[in-house]
């Protein structure tokens, strides 16, 4: 659905490269991340897979278009929804919808289903000036999908919601993708990422460092270790032990059966312990989703 | 393409009708016409008002309202009343030696002599038929000042649609919505034209509108529309470049009224200047706007001059559109 080979692009168009030799493929049907901290080069690189931003070097497809030579018609295919929400707040919801709607040419979805999907059932005539920052972001998210498109730009989706509502947002991303949808997810939140993407690229510096599942990436990078609290006699103890030495297995079996537990945790890595041991940075924002 | 510009379109006139200061400009100029009326008089109402004594000299009021607009009232006293009032109303009252002739003392001279005159040709039993001059006359039906107000008004219609484009870019960048825009298969081309549209559409309809309410309905309004229309090219040409070079709503209209000092410069070249010094104008399309409504509004020159004036106007409007649009593509990117 996406390729992308030898990617090179600089602002300044001198070497001064905000995206480098970047180069990876996206297959039908996969949630990509794209992560990185700000400034790494997520959304040079997104800019230029939407056609924001000009093709400078390399060579780059997108839903079977090549993006050195953007068609008017790629744009029915894909969809974007931007980190900050860009709707009209003169208009209302509903006509938000119904104005971009009508500026594809193809068939598209029902505004007031799309209104409903997240959540704004009841605010679709209110003007969007009115809306919270929230609220914005959900019509943004909603208005990505009036077309349904084959390839799904997301640029952090749930930055800004509340738990419940990211966690829904979350569900109709998986359910898009398991209509057969293709996503690129941009983001910083590890969390998010986890739990939703197929494969992710780690991206600083204008580079890639990494892709691969999240999976991989913990059994790769992730301690086999066990941290134990509990009780022996009458204090209180700590212990971790590995999950693959024969002798700290034999001795967890052992405080297992012999003494009561008060805490037990796997260490697996999460991806952001993995991204700053790979990349040796961190990614500057957390949140939790 | 055409369902795309018309959609943008459709956005564009919904939302300026929602917002207090597009609105403002859409009525400035009827609101102005309106005005025109109310302080320049019409053809008709150019004539001498007369105070007369009701039943004092039939005779003499049948004769002076052949000529004049009289009023009559009960007696001297409520003659004396209404003369005082702030307009210039004669009065025409019997005195010990015939009629005298009552005014405020701040009435027009010729209105004055306007009404002696009127009250000895009936002492005289002077009448039209005694006259042996015919008229010739330079076939002007409709007041210079009221023309020229009208023409300036005209002029400015294009340059307030301008307006109206830059705010609408100022909107559309306030709220980030170019970059949707540029994610749909919709192009800048059909983006631009949308919002020109929008443009021309207020443009001509506001020139009808303004034509009708100042009541010249007998002048040619498809060359004054063409007119205008070849204006209002650059207009928005003008209101795109300020849309793009302003992100305040107030920034931009501050720009946007540069325009009219301009236009102020040549209609005041075109009424003051001498022939020779008229060329120094001949770039403004402002100037041939102005000469060509002139010709429009007094119903004066021929087809073939008025289209030379109209080609000038575009050519010089759509040139600048031209040498612009790769700016504003690049300004909308």
């Amino acid at each position: 659905m996406i390729s992308v080979k030898g990617l090179y692009h600089s602002y300044s168009k001198d070497d001064k490269y905000a995206v480098k030799n970047v180069s990876f493929e996206i297959p039908k049907g996969e949630i990509f991340g794209f992560l990185g901290p700000s400034g790494a080069g997520k959304s040079t690189t997104q800019g230029i897979l939407t056609g924001l931003l000009s093709l400078q070097k390399g060579d780059v497809s997108v839903a079977g278009y090549d993006i050195k030579q953007i068609k008017q018609e790629m744009f029915n295919k894909i969809g974007m929804s931007f980190e900050q929400s860009n709707v009209y707040s003169k208009l209302t919801a509903l006509e938000n919808l119904k104005f971009y709607s009508r500026l594809f040419d193809v068939p598209t979805r029902d505004p007031k289903e799309l209104i409903e999907l997240v959540g704004l059932r009841g605010k679709e005539n209110i003007r969007v000036g009115e809306f919270s920052k929230g609220m914005k972001h959900r019509l943004t998210f909603a208005r990505s999908m009036i077309n349904n498109p084959e390839m799904w730009f997301l640029d952090e989706p749930t930055t800004g919601l509340d738990p419940a509502i990211a966690a829904n947002i979350k569900d109709i991303i998986r359910e898009q993708n398991n209509k057969g949808i293709t996503v690129f997810l941009t983001t910083h939140n590890m969390y998010i990422a986890d739990e939703l993407c197929d494969r992710v690229a780690f991206i600083i510096d204008g580079e890639i460092k990494l892709i691969d599942s999240p999976k991989n990436l913990k059994l790769r990078y992730g301690k086999r270790i066990v941290d134990v609290e509990y009780i022996d006699g009458s204090a209180k103890k700590k212990g971790s032990f590995s999950t693959v030495e024969q002798k700290d297995r034999d001795a967890l079996a052992s405080i297992l059966h012999s003494k009561e537990i008060l805490t037990m945790h796997t260490k697996e890595a999460t991806l952001e312990e993995i991204f700053i041991k790979v990349t040796g940075r961190g990614l500057g924002v957390s949140e939790a989703s | 393409m055409l369902n795309k510009i018309w959609t943008i379109f459709k956005r564009d006139v919904k939302v300026n009708f929602r917002e207090v200061m597009p609105l403002y400009i859409m009525l400035a100029p009827l609101m102005l016409a309106i005005g025109i009326n109310l302080i320049t008089p019409g053809i008709n109402d150019t004539t001498v008002n007369i105070a007369l004594i009701e039943g004092e000299n039939p005779a003499q009021e049948q004769c002076l309202n052949e000529f004049a607009h009289v009023e009559t009232f009960p007696g001297e006293a409520e003659v004396l009343s209404r003369v005082k009032e702030r307009d210039s109303l004669i009065g025409i009252l019997p005195g010990d030696n015939g009629y005298y002739i009552l005014a405020q003392g701040n009435e027009p001279e010729s209105v004055v002599e306007y009404a002696k005159l009127l009250n000895v040709f009936f002492e005289s039993g002077v009448d039209i038929e005694n006259s042996k001059a015919s008229i010739v006359e330079f076939g002007e039906t409709v007041p210079p000042v009221k023309k020229m107000l009208v023409n300036i008004l005209l002029l400015m219609i294009p340059m307030l649609s301008g307006m109206l484009i830059t705010l609408n870019i100022v909107e559309e960048k306030a709220d980030k919505t170019i970059s949707a825009i540029n994610l749909s298969p919709t192009s800048r081309t059909a983006f631009i034209l949308g919002k020109s549209l929008t443009g021309m559409m207020i443009s001509l309809v506001t020139t009808v509108v303004c034509i009708l309410i100042t009541g010249f309905y007998n002048v040619n309004i498809l060359l004054l529309l063409l007119v205008a229309a070849a204006s209002t090219v650059l207009a928005m040409t003008i209101g795109f470049i300020q849309g793009i070079n302003n992100d305040d709503v107030m920034e931009a209209v501050g720009s946007m009224k540069l325009v009219f000092l301009p236009l102020a410069g040549s209609v005041a070249g075109y009424e003051l200047l001498s022939g020779g010094w008229q060329a120094f104008f001949w770039w403004s399309p402002f100037y041939w706007s102005y000469r060509a409504n002139n010709i429009i509004l007094g119903k004066e020159g021929s087809a073939g001059e008025l289209l030379l004036y109209t080609a000038i106007i575009a050519a010089i409007c759509i040139t600048a559109y031209a040498l612009m649009l790769p700016r504003i593509k690049k300004g909308l990117q």
